[in-house]
């Protein structure tokens, strides 16, 4: 993204404004609400009162970060037609969420539940399958929240044309989320997604009506001449291809609706008809975003043909010149859209660190290490860590690894293994603690091994989806031979459908 | 008798047999190589085809979400109610 047209002066008035509005719906949020950072649920929750228009776009520009398009739009450019994928990977998170989110979200209100391991630790009450849940989670939000810093840092230093440096650009967009996030919490993450996803929506919108008027106007031209230079870009793709693709969907749609961020705004929403209406709408979301955005990676394989690896991660920032140079409404736009982008990156590594910073303050450390802290403490003791945390990313950070997608498909691997104990969990009065321990760490073994040594893909399937077979498969053989005996009666409630109204 | 007015999703067979169904349409493995074409709207024929059972996964999500999910919201709009009246 070097050399913007629009580098400079101007997009450094449009990130200060950004900036600026952040802080102050921060202030906003956190004002005049003195419980707010005295409970953990006032705090990491927004007191689970989040309405249709909040719970929607924080679930948008959580689930939508500026990798949806500086990452995806170079996919479509160097994979071609089959990159559609990428709508039906980001839907079918609303279909796993449909298998678990509506009884999820009665118990977790019922049973007031702050963080994904709170549901762990209710349901098998082992510290082994706690902690390992725990350390499985902070890993795979651990590795999200670091490509969201290194893509703050590419976007802002490409935007302003190096003006603003990677490594400042990052100090000053982390101080900027840690100080909204610090006054207003949930509540601040939640408005300022608002702000965040409606500028990403237009902005992606204008971007592919310049993309297409710099081609003439015609989405079918640049399909011929794409058949006629790259003919394996439009061809039906092979047997492998097909066979990624599924994995493609076990693998986001199983990992994507069990981050801990995402589980978290279940127990956020004000009621049920708050929380299926805001899925509702998601799942027309993919659609208008990775589907635009998957058009915009064609149209550039027309407009900048034969661009290299390394070279097609420069794609939006390269048509984004382009664009810009039109005419004046399209160079604002442009200018506010990557604007855009960085706060979209921002609103997800927000969600992220939120979530994070509860499972260090309820899980780490009011489970294991001060049970008998106030929750005041505990919030507390949630955002130093946070801080720690992103101190200690940020190290990592001056030296970004891989390309965005690469960084993209690892977390999923070991996060993705916490599912089975969290679905079959809810379902399976029988399911025995040990199995889904051994499964669990089973899986992540595999998964993380088939990672390190290079086999990211076995016959196109992932190795998260082969690490999560084994671990299904552990959970259920463990389970069918010594199955678990519950005394528990409030257990024995919430697993019975028939209880679940009362 | 209240068994009758829960609606959970996880409970309905035939939900997942359906999105099964789709999700087996999006994927182009049935495609032969020839399907390339004719472009449809600029899309090669597998893609368009492909691209068109996603929007039907996202109307079939979406009504999913709407029709057939219903545990506690008669009770927690009825306890609105009686909030928003006293």
């Amino acid at each position: 993204m070097n050399d913007l047209a629009f580098a400079g002066t101007d997009g450094i008035i449009i990130l200060s404004a950004f900036a600026i509005i952040m802080l102050l719906i921060g202030y906003l949020s956190g004002r005049g609400d003195k419980n707010l950072h005295h409970s953990l649920s006032g705090y990491y929750l927004a007191g689970r009162n989040l309405g249709f228009i909040a719970l929607f776009f924080t679930l948008y520009a959580t689930q939508y970060s500026g990798n949806t398009i500086v990452g995806y739009a170079p996919t479509a450019y160097r994979t071609g037609f089959s990159w559609i994928q990428s709508i039906s990977f980001m839907t079918i998170i609303i279909g796993i969420y449909l298998l678990f989110a509506p009884r999820l979200y009665v118990i977790a209100k019922k049973r007031n539940f702050v963080t994904p391991t709170d549901w762990i630790d209710h349901r098998f009450k082992s510290k082994a399958v706690t902690l390992l849940s725990i350390f499985l989670m902070l890993w795979g939000l651990g590795n999200y929240l670091l490509e969201q810093l290194v893509a703050i840092g590419q976007a802002v230093s490409g935007m302003t044309g190096g003006t603003i440096p990677y490594q400042i650009a990052v100090i000053v967009f982390v101080a900027v989320m840690l100080a909204y996030e610090w006054m207003g919490g949930m509540k601040a993450v939640a408005f300022t997604d608002v702000m965040q996803g409606i500028v990403l929506m237009i902005g992606i919108i204008v971007f592919l009506i310049g993309g297409l008027y710099l081609v003439g106007g015609n989405f079918s031209d640049v399909t011929r001449y794409v058949a006629e230079i790259e003919p394996a870009k439009t061809a039906v793709p092979p047997m492998e291809v097909n066979i990624n693709w599924l994995s493609m969907l076990l693998l986001v749609g199983l990992g994507a609706s069990i981050y801990p961020h995402a589980v978290q705004r279940i127990y956020s929403a004000q009621s049920e008809k708050t929380l299926k209406k805001s899925f509702a709408r998601m799942a027309w979301m993919p659609p208008i975003t990775t589907g635009l955005v998957f058009m915009v990676g064609i149209i550039g394989i027309m407009l900048f043909p034969g661009l290299d690896k390394t070279g097609s991660e420069q794609l939006v920032g390269l048509m984004a010149n382009e664009i810009a140079a039109i005419n004046p409404f399209y160079y604002w736009v442009m200018i506010i859209f990557f604007g855009g982008i960085v706060a979209a990156i921002i609103s997800t590594a927000d969600s992220v660190l939120l979530s994070f910073s509860s499972m260090l303050s309820n899980d780490v450390y009011g489970k294991f290490i001060n049970p008998q802290a106030s929750e005041h403490k505990k919030v507390m003791v949630g955002k130093v860590c946070g801080i720690i945390a992103i101190i200690f990313l940020l190290w990592i950070a001056w030296n970004p690894p891989g390309t965005l997608y690469e960084i993209f498909v690892l977390k999923f691997e070991l996060l993705v293994q916490v599912f089975p104990a969290f679905v079959l969990g809810l379902y399976w009065k029988r399911l025995s603690g040990k199995a889904v321990f051994w499964g669990m760490l089973s899986g992540a073994i595999l998964a993380g091994l088939l990672t390190w040594t290079g086999y990211k893909t076995i016959y196109g399937i992932h190795g998260g989806v082969l690490g999560l077979g084994l671990n299904f498969l552990i959970c259920i053989a463990g389970t069918l031979l010594a199955p678990a005996v519950s005394k528990s009666k409030v257990l024995e409630e919430d697993l019975s459908a028939i209880n679940l109204k009362a | 008798m209240e068994d009758r007015t829960i609606k959970e999703p996880i409970r309905k067979k035939w939900i997942w047999v359906v999105l099964a169904i789709i999700t087996l349409g999006v994927v182009p493995w049935y495609f032969p190589d020839a399907a390339a074409e004719p472009y449809i709207l600029g899309f090669p024929l597998w893609a368009f085809i492909s691209a068109a059972f996603s929007i039907l996964m996202c109307g079939y999500l979406s009504w999913l979400c709407v029709n057939e999910w219903n545990i506690v919201e008669d009770q927690e709009e009825a306890e609105r109610a009686k909030g928003d009246k006293s």
